[in-house]
């Protein structure tokens, strides 16, 4: 695995791990809880960071 | 009547295309199992997204985002979510190049036991049966709620469909029929979460409205982390070893293209299950407060909100949906008899009209099973299906993961991890172990220190196995 590759699988755990901190069950913004708000940040983040990665290492190769 | 004709239309394609393929893969392993390892990326993604966007994930995570509030079931889809980037960085270059048919092929190759090639297979068959059900449920109440078909004849009508095309066209028919209904999904999903929104002005002025009206959508309240935390963990291990997954894996010309494919399919399924709960779940809250059966809210906003040739077209959505993952869901279940049981632990060598006699009649029995359960249908399908996949991933992904990536891994271990995560899932799950903890992360655990306790009690594996373990590293093979 590449070094970028690793960092990229690190920074999506991490943030993974922050979402589910208890701090953010009672926080609202736009009536939903901030956590919810954390994963659908998730959902577009993952997908996108790992397109970058994939396309910065060549593609794989 | 519209509606009637266009779903009509939309289930003869599906058979057209299943004859078709048939021509040329019921004598070929390679041809039938994993479309003869030729599928582009393009196409390998988008029938992975119609793979995984099942029934479930358009009936199923509106109904759970109505029920459990919007929050929690983001939890469990960004929990598949992230596990495409696992299975992309972790297993797809390693499976691809290893190139056979199954995830038990793969397990049975690095921790050879008959153990492995019995348990997997049954865990495949057993979690796969509960998937399927959970699927017959969506079609048959999208038809009965949007077509006036009573949901007995719907579910006849789609389970011999995708049987019939799935019994002969194998992963070929597959792959074809799950990129129209890719297509298809994505349109209707998408297309009504934009309408919708823009009757609103905007997706936080919709979610303002919908929460201030009911408070408990946007809320976590009554609910423990374990709870969601465990739905998140089962989909992202679920991901890099679920065999419905892992055999487009399979299918993908190189390890390249497997990759990048898992990588776009990640998209396109972001953006749906995004458009699905933050514009179309409060819609359906704020017009349908009180539904008996959650479920129903993407039907209801359908009726509701469009006319009839719309709500055609969304039926034929919800069934492709249902049949682009029941389909793969039934190959896998076939594979796992008519492959890895048969010809994997009894050493069956049927000649290939036995063998396309066995995948046939497999898928049909398979499909008779789930039809039978169907008919007294559980609730909450999602919550229903994910727990079948929460066995797959307590079983296999530990096994996998460290048969790839730790040297010291070795026969003892992974048997020992394969059945200590079974088991445990099944213990916790049904209630007779309560640790208070999710049944997903109780069950990783205790595969993962089942792996590491083996593996330092057992005998080394052979150096010729960890070369070969190795060289499923590199693309050179591929």
């Amino acid at each position: 695995m590449r070094r970028s590759e690793a960092l990229a699988l690190l920074f999506l755990i991490v943030f993974s791990i922050v979402s589910f901190l208890p701090a953010w069950r009672e926080v609202q913004f736009a009536g939903m809880s901030l956590f919810g708000w954390l994963m659908a940040a998730l959902m577009l983040i993952s997908p996108l960071l790992m397109l970058l990665v994939f396309g910065r290492g060549g593609g794989g190769r | 009547m519209i509606e009637r004709v266009l779903v009509l239309v939309y289930l003869a394609v599906c058979i057209g295309i299943g004859v078709y393929a048939s021509r040329r893969v019921l004598g070929s392993g390679d041809e039938y199992w994993v479309a003869g390892r030729r599928i582009g990326t393009g196409v390998n993604a988008m029938a992975i997204m119609a793979s995984l966007a099942s029934g479930g994930s358009i009936i199923g995570v509106m109904g759970l985002a109505y029920s459990r509030g919007i929050p929690a079931t983001l939890a469990l889809f960004a929990g598949a979510v992230i596990g495409f980037p696992l299975a992309s960085l972790l297993v797809a270059r390693q499976l691809r190049n290893f190139g056979r048919y199954t995830i038990t092929d793969f397990l049975a190759w690095r921790f050879p036991s008959p153990i492995v090639r019995l348990l997997v297979p049954l865990s495949i068959v057993v979690a796969f049966t509960v998937y399927i059900v959970a699927q017959l449920k969506a079609a048959g109440i999208t038809a009965n709620a949007l077509l006036g078909i009573s949901y007995e004849s719907a579910l006849v009508i789609a389970t011999l469909v995708f049987i019939t095309y799935v019994s002969i066209g194998g992963m070929t028919a597959i792959t074809w029929t799950d990129v129209v209904q890719g297509v298809l999904i994505l349109l209707v999903v998408v297309g009504t979460a934009v309408a919708v929104t823009a009757r609103s002005g905007s997706p936080f002025e919709l979610m303002r409205q919908a929460t201030t009206a009911a408070p408990e959508l946007g809320s976590l309240a009554g609910q423990s982390v374990s709870s969601y935390l465990g739905s998140f963990v089962i989909w992202a291990t679920a991901i890099p070893v679920i065999p419905h997954i892992v055999m487009r894996v399979f299918t993908a010309k190189d390890a390249r293209g497997a990759r990048l494919s898992l990588n776009l399919a990640m998209v396109a399924y972001s953006v749906m299950i995004l458009a699905a709960v933050l514009a179309i779940v409060p819609v359906g809250k704020l017009g349908f407060p009180a539904l008996e059966d959650a479920d129903q809210v993407f039907l209801k906003v359908m009726e509701s909100e469009f006319p009839p040739i719309v709500r055609g077209i969304a039926v034929a959505a919800v069934l492709a949906a249902v049949m682009s993952t029941t389909d793969a869901l039934l190959l896998a279940c076939s594979s796992a008899i008519a492959h890895d049981l048969l010809g994997g632990l009894f050493k069956l060598n049927p000649g290939p009209r036995k063998l396309a006699a066995l995948r046939i009649g497999s898928a049909w029995v398979i499909g008779a099973l789930a039809l039978y359960w169907a008919l007294s249908p559980p609730e909450l399908i999602t919550r229903f299906y994910t727990a079948g996949v929460g066995l797959l991933s307590a079983g296999l992904f530990v096994p996998t993961i460290a048969g790839l990536w730790w040297k010291r891994a070795n026969r003892l271990g992974g048997v020992a991890a394969l059945v200590a995560g079974v088991a445990v899932y099944a213990l916790t799950l049904t209630g007779l172990v309560d640790l208070g903890l999710a049944p997903i992360v109780v069950a990783l655990t205790a595969s993962t220190v089942a792996m590491v306790i083996g593996s330092l009690a057992g005998a080394a594996d052979d150096d010729a196995l960890l070369t070969a373990v190795a060289a499923l590293h590199t693309d050179h093979q591929a």
